[in-house]
């Protein structure tokens, strides 16, 4: 069109340029809003930096262009293959087989029973009671695990002159054994002759651990957090360490405190390894956290830290329940899968990866 | 590559061959294994105990390996039996007699001995123990170790407290007591409830105190036996435990601390325990510790107690020379000799009636009197239908159902008889779990 030089439908160099520095500037995990609302364009021609789309690669990517024979690449996984058939392929087939016997532990009289190892397991007030254990005790410690550990690393930056020691500090629990950690809780608390226990007692707080199935409950996930808090706060130091402090300052000269900064600048920047924690501290809660339960309360008093994956060994390898032990690592199996099913479904909803 | 990987597969089979041969010179001797659950000063009497057999004769050598607690044992034990590598002697608790029993997995020791041809005289084992481990008229498993629960004082607390004579032979008036001891601030706690209470303060009870705990003779005369404990003087006791745990004149040591501890410390006045822990409180006890037989009800001829511990197992599925080495070993153990030798290492019960009187004749007991104590009170009385041992197909689940109820009444969950009735319920469901895997096979 003449005369309407400044309404090129080409954009002028110097935007070009502007715009390829922002992507660039996005690529490294920044986000500046004067520039996100560009659509992307491809740059082919005069582009200095054409970066791939996302799924561009996948259909003529390396494993095309590569491995045309399935034999290969099936010999490299082989090994791998061979140790998940050997120590979990196997053994879950060989539960879930059992899960339906009735079956004497040295193996040399066996029933099929169907489902009556489900069924008993469902209709039994102690499996019902360990569900809910289960679900409780996850729940606080994921939380608790994770607001300690944020809060934690949160403050690292504000340690100034010993954070080297600090953050030892921390990372000490991690080193320590699960079942000397569960010992050493189920000592500190104990009611005839832990100091804490005593403390508490001159409190007026009346602490019993072996008699109050709260206060058991209170105890273990107590430990079990106090175990896992430094796996957290590794993730979390790391992931505020890759926040771009330019962001920070930016918010601190608009006038927030740490606090704000904290949750409005910080925390959605470090969105996917706070929901990569959660799922972990899931995981941890639900199979890890054996050791502890043995160590502290054995599952009880009366069955109120009787966990699911503690009620699987006791009735397994204690009582030599096979059936019902195997049924029961069925269940758990299942309800892992469900539990991270769901919590990728809603929770990772939240979670903003572009940033 | 083929070439390579051939080598490669042959060269590793050589090995594996070569390896499999070299059979060291030493080997002429039957060697056997012997699996068992004692740790710590026990540990070590067993080693010597095996080491005392291996130098008494020169062809058979017994290995002995703790495997960790019973629980462990034969778990370990059943791992190895399906992977065809079990030990030839399994040491069992008494809780997994019935599972033993009916796995098709034992030799029985009677006929074992009998068949190669060891002279023992099987009617020689005291009652208690012999009657635990006899079916259909012979001892399926070798005893071992074997004990009671005795009740363990503080000579000093109660003697302070004006209790002359010790405690009372009366459980109305051992409470008493202990109540009095704890109101004059002599102790802490009346008593230390022991880790494996069920035993000693509730199926002992039943036992001392002429009360049903199970139908068809517990067990004896069928599978098909229910538990009928809710309905017996066995709900009194648990109120009356609830009681002291209640006052604090019971202590539970709980996790982290043992609760034998609590007694030896001079913390707790009294432990109802196993006669098997004279090592521990002889070498710990910085009290003036003594012991005496278990109260009773008043009104009620107290009778004899019922045992505890584990005994041998003999596997299936070895050689015929390697039995002979089995056999060897068992029939050393009921010698006297190490009978009484053995009896006094670890404070378990002699066996046999000549290794008691062999022991009497030492003057044994009378520089030692707390070590009869046992002998005499598993003794104590005409045996009755009530009195005997306990033959229930997985008892250590029932038990543990058992001890999960106890657990909710001390929390106050659940009032003493609506726990039992809810004990007995899970038990009974559970005893039908092994009829029904087991129906016509006893």
């Amino acid at each position: 069109m003449p005369g309407s030089t400044d309404r090129s439908p080409l954009p002028l160099a110097g935007e070009v340029a502007e715009r390829a520095s922002a992507r660039r500037v996005r690529a490294q995990g920044l986000h500046i809003s004067s520039v996100a609302p560009h659509p992307p364009i491809a740059l082919s021609r005069d582009g200095p930096l054409p970066l791939p789309r996302a799924g561009e690669g996948k259909a003529t990517g390396l494993k095309r262009a590569h491995f045309r024979h399935s034999r290969l690449p099936l010999l490299l996984l082989l090994p791998q293959l061979l140790v998940l058939a050997l120590f979990f392929f196997i053994p879950a087939l060989r539960a879930l087989a059992q899960a339906f016997l009735l079956a004497d532990p040295f193996g040399n009289r066996m029933q099929f029973v169907w489902f009556d190892n489900f069924r008993a397991l469902l209709a039994s007030p102690e499996y019902q009671s360990s569900v809910w254990v289960t679900l409780w005790f996850t729940l606080a410690q994921n939380a608790l695990t994770i607001t300690v550990a944020g809060l934690l690393a949160f403050a690292t930056d504000r340690v100034i002159r010993t954070r080297g020691l600090y953050r030892t500090v921390i990372l000490l629990p991690y080193a320590v054994a699960p079942v000397i950690a569960g010992i050493l809780w189920a000592f500190l608390f104990n009611p005839a002759v832990g100091p804490i226990a005593h403390a508490l007692q001159a409190l007026g707080i009346a602490w019993d651990p072996n008699r109050n199935g709260s206060d058991a409950f209170i105890l273990v996930t107590l430990a079990a957090t106090w175990k896992h808090i430094c796996y957290d706060y590794i993730f979390l130091v790391a992931a505020l360490l890759a926040v771009p402090p330019s962001l920070l300052e930016a918010a601190a000269v608009d006038g927030a405190g740490p606090t704000r900064r904290f949750f409005t600048v910080a925390l959605p920047m470090i969105g996917p390894t706070v929901f990569f924690l959660l799922v972990m501290n899931f995981v941890y809660g639900f199979f890890e956290t054996f050791a502890i339960i043995d160590a502290v309360t054995h599952g009880g008093p009366a069955g109120a830290t009787m966990i699911l994956v503690y009620k699987v060994y006791q009735d397994g390898f204690v009582h030599i329940d096979l059936g019902s032990s195997a049924a029961q690592s069925v269940l758990l199996m299942a309800f892992a899968i469900i539990l991270t099913l769901l919590q990728f479904r809603y929770v990772e909803r939240n979670v903003n990866y572009d940033v | 590559m083929m070439t390579t990987r051939k080598k490669f597969v042959s060269g590793l089979l050589a090995a594996c061959v070569t390896a499999g041969m070299a059979v060291p010179a030493w080997a002429q001797k039957v060697e056997v294994q012997f699996w068992h659950a004692m740790g710590g000063v026990l540990g070590e009497r067993v080693d010597e105990l095996v080491k005392k057999f291996n130098d008494s004769q020169a062809k058979y050598t017994v290995v002995a390996v703790n495997k960790g607690n019973y629980d462990e044992v034969i778990n370990g034990t059943i791992a190895a039996y399906r992977a065809k590598k079990a030990p030839h002697m399994v040491q069992i608790y008494e809780r997994g007699f019935m599972t033993m029993l009916l796995s098709d997995a034992i030799v029985p020791v009677q006929d074992l001995l009998t068949e190669k041809k060891h002279a023992i005289d099987w009617s020689d084992f005291i009652k208690p123990v012999a009657g635990y481990y006899t079916y259909k008229g012979k001892l399926m498993s070798m005893p071992f170790n074997s004990s009671t629960p005795i009740l363990w004082y503080n000579k000093e607390h109660f003697a302070k407290a004006g209790f002359k004579d010790g405690p009372a032979p009366t459980w109305p008036e051992l409470e008493k007591q202990l109540y009095a001891i704890k109101a004059k601030g002599i102790a802490d706690c009346g008593s230390s409830l022991a880790g494996d209470y069920f035993w000693s303060l509730v199926e002992n009870y039943s036992v001392v105190n002429d009360q049903p705990f199970g139908t068809r003779s517990k067990g004896f005369d069928g599978l098909d036996t229910e538990f009928v404990y809710n309905k017996t003087l066995v709900v009194q006791q648990v109120t009356r435990l609830k009681k002291w745990v209640d006052d604090g004149v019971m202590q539970i040591a709980g996790q982290g601390l043992n609760p034998e501890q609590l007694y030896t410390s001079g913390k707790c006045s009294t432990f109802f325990a196993s006669t098997a822990a004279h090592g521990s409180v002889e070498r710990n006890a910085k009290i003036a510790w003594s012991a005496t037989y278990l109260p009773a009800e008043p009104g009620v001829t107290a009778r004899n107690s019922t045992i505890g511990g584990a005994t041998i197992w003999v596997l299936k599925g070895h050689k015929a020379e390697e039995y002979d080495a089995v056999a060897a070993f068992l029939s050393f153990l009921a010698s006297p000799e190490l009978q009484v030798w053995w009896h006094k290492a670890t404070g378990y019960v002699p066996l046999t009636n000549k290794a008691y009187q062999l022991a009497k004749q030492e003057g044994y007991y009378a520089a030692n009197p707390t070590r009869e104590i046992a002998v005499l009170q598993l003794s104590r009385g005409t045996p009755t239908a009530n009195s005997q041992g306990f033959r229930f197909g997985n008892f250590t689940q029932t038990t543990f159902a058992l001890r999960q109820e106890l657990e909710a009444v001390f929390a106050n969950k659940k009032p003493p008889q609506q726990a039992l009735d809810d004990a007995v319920r899970r038990g009974n469901d559970i005893l039908r779990q092994f009829e029904k895997l087991h129906a016509g096979k006893y």
